[in-house]
């Protein structure tokens, strides 16, 4: 937004922008590769992220690893790896109680 | 060619019109493609003083007058399309601002202009028709110019599947092409051609961030062969569900389904607008199709916007809205005991 007009913008990539201080990012890190590791392995694939490096480390299940710098380049990086997007929609995660509840 | 830029007539004449009538402008265009930005920054810069801004969303839940604080005078039309549905509360509620102006003794105290942010959804054709057949309307109201916002990075994929959009593009009186600094300068080449050929009478202007921006020339570019959507089978309509956010749904469970959703559905989820609450603030989320905008940190709350916080509109087609909640509420549970 124009810094005139609106708003201040939060920096970096926008699924970040929850977070400002330390505590709360580390947090945030974790907590999402939570969820990304209760989506991931129905496509074989996990996740992790041990809140030492930057980035979100994804591995296939014969052992490949890259690691991504945010969550638009870990559905970039699926999609790659799976043939197809990883589709929110999908039947398998319409359930009513959702992973580990 | 060079799109021509004239001061548009709000900028020449600020005193409404000879005959007593205000003037009305209709801001329309498609979903994201930036009207409340440019009408914020024209608000900034003092443009549409004292002016009366109505603002239209299609979505039950308004969320663009929480943008639109500069406006003193404003009225939202939520849960309908006032090219439609809501017609009929447009048309009432010109009417009550014609009533009160007409209960003012001095000229120098009445109001001399209206804008009208109409919803995405919206075609500002028979918006501008019911105001112009109203018995009582079409003697207080003049509309007086009709803008159309149009965005650069995807007004081409739009023309190409959406008679809305060509509609609107058609319809406008000075098209103001926005997000210059996001596109590509060939497609925007192009846009700005095939442009032209759906409405030559029109002014262009180009704007970033709601700020004018001078357009690129686009002499050898050729435009778009739009087909003719006529004979084609109709899109399913798109509509507008508001998502309940509820405590339990927190930042990083909701960042990372929407990065999911929006990078497999990004066509399908047209637009996305609400504000989450996050350890940060309240965070002003705001995507069109696959691009998110970076989030706008908002001020605290007062008591008359809470209901803000509740809930995120999604707009789009392709998807039943029961599936996003249900699809939501997964992704939130995700690793809770």
């Amino acid at each position: 937004m124009c810094s005139s007009c609106g708003f201040p913008a939060a920096p970096g990539h926008w699924t970040d922008a929850g977070a400002v201080t330390g505590p709360d990012k580390l947090r945030a890190r974790f907590r999402r590769a939570q969820v990304l590791q209760a989506v991931l392995p129905a496509y074989g694939l996990s996740a992790h992220d041990g809140g030492l490096i930057p980035g979100i480390q994804i591995s296939t299940g014969s052992g490949g690893e890259t690691i991504v710098p945010d969550l638009s380049a870990v559905w970039v990086l699926a999609e790659k790896l799976t043939g197809r997007p990883i589709d929110p929609l999908d039947a398998r995660f319409l359930g009513a109680g959702g992973v580990g509840s | 060619m060079r799109a021509s830029w004239a001061p548009a007539a709000w900028a020449r004449d600020v005193t409404g019109t000879r005959d007593g009538r205000m003037q009305l402008t209709v801001l329309g265009g498609f979903l994201g493609s930036g009207k409340t930005t440019w009408l914020r920054h024209q608000l900034h810069d003092g443009n549409f003083q004292d002016a009366f801004v109505v603002v239209n969303e299609a979505a039950a839940t308004p969320v663009d007058d929480a943008l639109l604080t500069r406006s003193t005078d404003l009225a939202v039309l939520a849960g309908g399309c006032a090219c439609c549905e809501a017609r009929g509360e447009l048309v009432a509620l010109l009417r009550r601002i014609c009533d009160e102006r007409s209960g003012k003794d001095s000229r120098g105290q009445r109001l001399q202009r209206i804008v009208l942010e109409t919803s995405g959804l919206a075609d500002p054709g028979p918006i501008v028709e019911a105001i112009r057949t109203d018995p009582i309307l079409v003697h207080h109201i003049l509309v007086s110019e009709i803008v159309v916002t149009v965005d650069a990075l995807h007004a081409l994929a739009q023309l190409r599947s959406e008679p809305l959009g060509r509609r609107q593009i058609e319809i406008a009186d000075r098209l103001i092409v926005t997000k210059l600094d996001e596109a590509d300068p060939a497609a925007l080449a192009r846009l700005l051609a095939t442009l032209h050929c759906l409405n030559p009478g029109a002014s262009f202007s180009g704007a970033i961030k709601g700020s004018d921006a001078e357009l690129p020339l686009y002499d050898n570019a050729e435009p778009e062969a739009l087909a003719d959507l006529s004979d084609e089978v109709a899109n399913p309509p798109i509509f507008a569900t508001a998502l309940a956010i509820d405590p339990t749904v927190d930042w990083p469970a909701f960042s990372v389904w929407l990065s999911a959703l929006l990078h497999a559905r990004g066509d399908d989820v047209v637009r996305v607008k609400g504000v989450m609450r996050t350890p940060a603030g309240r965070l002003l989320l705001q995507s069109v199709r696959k691009v998110v905008q970076s989030p706008e940190v908002l001020p605290a709350q007062s008591a008359d916007t809470a209901y803000q916080d509740e809930s995120i509109v999604f707009i789009g087609r392709g998807y039943r809205a029961e599936d996003l909640r249900r699809s939501l509420r997964y992704f939130a549970s995700a690793g809770r005991t």
